[in-house]
């Protein structure tokens, strides 16, 4: 008894403590998304073996073997987080990660959506990482349904899952396709995620997620900025300027928006109009003046000699 | 038997309460969360990272990597994620093993004696 005492003393699972008993509102008391297809791991591989679980699961085949030269550091035998991000990426989905908690993996098992996290298998002082899928719940039995290394189908009980997953800051990151919000979406998360979408060069989808974005928060900066700048890197001026335009009128003191609302009109020939963009976008100033005023020289130049 | 079920458990206590103490507040989100949607903005404005994407995908190499490889790689990933990688790619989680069946063992053990006490 006092050793049990002591263990809860150094033990604190505060996220099966306040679930346990009080199942999160708005949920079915069981899913399993038996769909999810199951990949074994061969040694060290379990970051390709997740990750191929979850691009299936999201319509993207992938394979082990096609997914290890993609995420897999032979010097560290093992998958870093940013990497499995990446490649999520790499397939043209958003890699979203997860807040911290339980009932975020439960409403996005809910919603139909796997979660890859990443657990500690060992203690603190030596961790032993390891990836596995979470692919359903039961609140009445209080567990999780999980993929994980030779396992098609494990049940863990809340504080086994959460004991294990804890030493990651509960990370958690899913794969959504292009147009998708997760159940659990918080705006500046989820634009960052779009964003870095779009950067890794799927621009195409990237436009899908803003536009997702932008149903439920029409006023994000990042998601009419970067509406705009996959509209326009489609050749789409007119959505483009549309989108910048928004941009600017929402957010009134943006010299990015300015600055590239003054491009697109520039490049559409309205001149004037592009002039009193650009000038704004200078007298806001900011880390991005120099480009700004590169952009009004340029529109300047064009009106010379008329 | 039964004491050496609590030599072990004894021996798990200790390891714990030296591995425990300092673990992070579940609730709190990472700040580098809350920046990135600014570091994209700034991204966008050519504030380039070129010099931390080269620094991450020479590291790539040096762990096996080849350069072809480590450079499409580093291309996938955000600024924010870029940065955080840059110097510290021995130090982060590397997931890897899901043979560890004797620790998840003794875990479930711990686990299974601290819920039913």
């Amino acid at each position: 008894m006092a050793a049990a005492a002591a263990l809860s003393g150094c033990i604190s699972l505060p996220q099966t403590e306040a679930l346990s008993g009080h199942a999160p509102p708005g949920l079915p008391p069981r899913v399993e998304l038996e769909k999810v297809p199951f990949f074994e791991q061969s040694d060290f591989m379990c970051g390709p073996a997740s990750l191929a679980m979850v691009l299936n699961a999201a319509g993207r085949p992938a394979s082990v073997e096609s997914l290890e030269p993609q995420v897999y550091l032979p010097g560290r035998r093992g998958s870093l987080q940013a990497e499995m991000l990446g490649a999520t990426r790499r397939a043209g989905l958003v890699a979203y990660t997860l807040e911290p908690k339980m009932e975020a993996l439960m409403r996005e098992l809910a919603a139909g959506r796997p979660a890859i996290v990443l657990l500690n298998l060992s203690f603190r002082l030596a961790p032993i990482w390891h990836y596995a899928v979470v692919i359903g719940y039961d609140t009445e039995g209080e567990k999780f349904i999980v993929r994980s290394g030779r396992k098609p189908r494990d049940e863990w009980s809340y504080p086994f899952l959460e004991y294990l997953w804890k030493d990651s800051g509960y990370w958690a990151m899913l794969a959504l396709p292009p147009g998708v919000l997760p159940a659990t979406a918080r705006e500046a998360e989820f634009a960052a995620a779009v964003a870095a979408l779009e950067q890794a060069g799927g621009k195409r989808e990237a436009r899908e997620s803003y536009r997702a974005l932008l149903e439920r928060w029409p006023d994000s900066l990042v998601g009419l900025f970067g509406l705009g700048n996959t509209e326009y890197a489609a050749g789409n001026l007119a959505a483009a300027e549309d989108a910048f335009g928004r941009a600017t009128r929402a957010h009134p003191d943006a010299a990015p928006a300015f600055n590239n609302l003054a491009q697109v009109l520039f490049e559409r020939g309205r001149l004037a109009d592009a002039e009193t963009a650009a000038r704004r976008a200078v007298e806001l100033g900011g880390p991005t003046r120099g480009e700004a005023s590169k952009t009004l020289e340029a529109i300047l130049a064009r009106k010379a000699p008329h | 038997m039964r004491s050496s079920f609590v030599r072990l458990l004894c021996r798990m206590l200790v390891v714990c309460m030296v591995a425990l103490p300092f673990q992070a507040n579940a609730g709190l989100i990472g700040t580098d969360q809350v920046v990135t949607a600014e570091q994209a903005l700034a991204a966008r404005g050519m504030v380039s990272s070129v010099v931390s994407r080269a620094d991450v995908a020479s590291q790539l190499q040096s762990l096996g990597l080849s350069p072809e490889t480590a450079k499409d790689r580093v291309a996938a990933l955000s600024d924010a994620e870029v940065t955080k990688l840059a110097g510290q790619i021995q130090n982060l989680p590397a997931g890897a093993d899901g043979g560890a069946i004797l620790v998840l063992i003794l875990i479930g053990v711990l686990i299974w004696y601290l819920v039913r006490k």
